[in-house]
């Protein structure tokens, strides 16, 4: 898939997962590629930028095993945005999928 | 690539960044190798599946100057922010770098008509005291220079607006290009 158009995604992937519960970077990025395929790395810049933005706030939590944990919090603001840009998603993914449907349909006639 | 190496690149290319903030980025990076060797993956597998280390920095580097041009646009933070911009990718030359040259271009030239205007009543002055005769026609070129001058301040303040104008568009732009290279245009910044 196209990289730059996977990036754009990328952002809303990161906000829904932080909808329900908080987690951590590490956690999000397993998350993500498991469903798609990314470069792991471009994700923490974009946390970063999404925190500065003030969509998230970040809390360290101790763990039993390993390293302290830096966990991301959705804010308000990181809401609203969630919840346009999901309205942005779901207007664009219907328009393809159907310029799809017709476009196959056409074809197999 | 292991741990070491790929956090070292990471570093070098980031040499720009405060002391702090550079060392917060690295935190993230090396949990992430923590929680990965915890998961038994290889440090060679964790930084294959991370990416390269300097396109990372240049995500982070176009980010961090597009933030420092807005809060402060001297001319050196807007020529770094351009450059970061560009990094992105090889597209953006084209709608980026000409943009900037034709503006830059457009408004050096405004000044530089601005002032040699305002100054062209000097110009009669030492040619009057160089060539001391034909006394009419220097007095008729010093009034010609005098309105001149006179449509040159406009200009120049005229410029000042426009410099300004400019600038800030400009900066937006920058923004605007960056959504666009990140995939996907936002409709509420």
């Amino acid at each position: 898939m196209n990289v730059q158009f996977k990036k754009g995604v990328l952002e809303l992937c990161v906000l829904v997962l932080l909808d329900k519960q908080d987690r951590y970077g590490y956690e999000l990025v397993q998350k993500i590629s498991d469903q798609i395929e990314i470069s792991e790395g471009s994700i923490y810049p974009l946390l970063r930028r999404l925190t500065k933005e003030g969509y998230f706030t970040t809390y360290l939590q101790e763990s039993s095993e390993g390293p302290s944990r830096k966990y991301y919090k959705l804010t308000n603001k990181g809401r609203k945005y969630l919840y346009q840009l999901i309205d942005e998603w779901n207007e664009f993914s219907n328009g393809v999928n159907q310029l799809i449907k017709e476009g196959v349909n056409h074809d197999e006639r | 690539m292991t741990k070491d190496k790929f956090l070292q690149q990471l570093n070098d290319s980031l040499k720009r960044l405060s002391e702090k903030e550079r060392a917060d980025i690295l935190q993230d990076y090396e949990e992430h190798f923590t929680f990965g060797l915890e998961e038994g993956k290889t440090e060679e597998e964790i930084a294959a599946s991370l990416g390269s280390p300097s396109q990372i920095a240049k995500e982070i580097l176009a980010d961090y100057h597009l933030d420092k041009v807005t809060t402060s646009a001297t001319l050196g933070n807007m020529f770094r922010a351009i450059w970061a911009v560009i990094g992105l990718g090889f597209f953006n030359l084209v709608i980026v770098f000409a943009p900037a040259i034709a503006l830059a271009a457009f408004i050096f030239s405004g000044w530089v008509m601005g002032i040699s205007l305002i100054a062209s009543p000097l110009l009669v002055i030492i040619d009057a005291i160089l060539h001391p005769s034909a006394f009419t026609l220097k007095l008729f070129n010093l009034f010609v220079s005098l309105a001149l001058c006179g449509i040159g301040y406009f200009i120049v303040i005229g410029m000042l607006f426009v410099t300004k104008l400019a600038k800030n568009g400009f900066v937006r732009y920058l923004k605007f290009n960056v959504a666009l290279v990140k995939g996907g245009l936002k409709h509420d910044q």
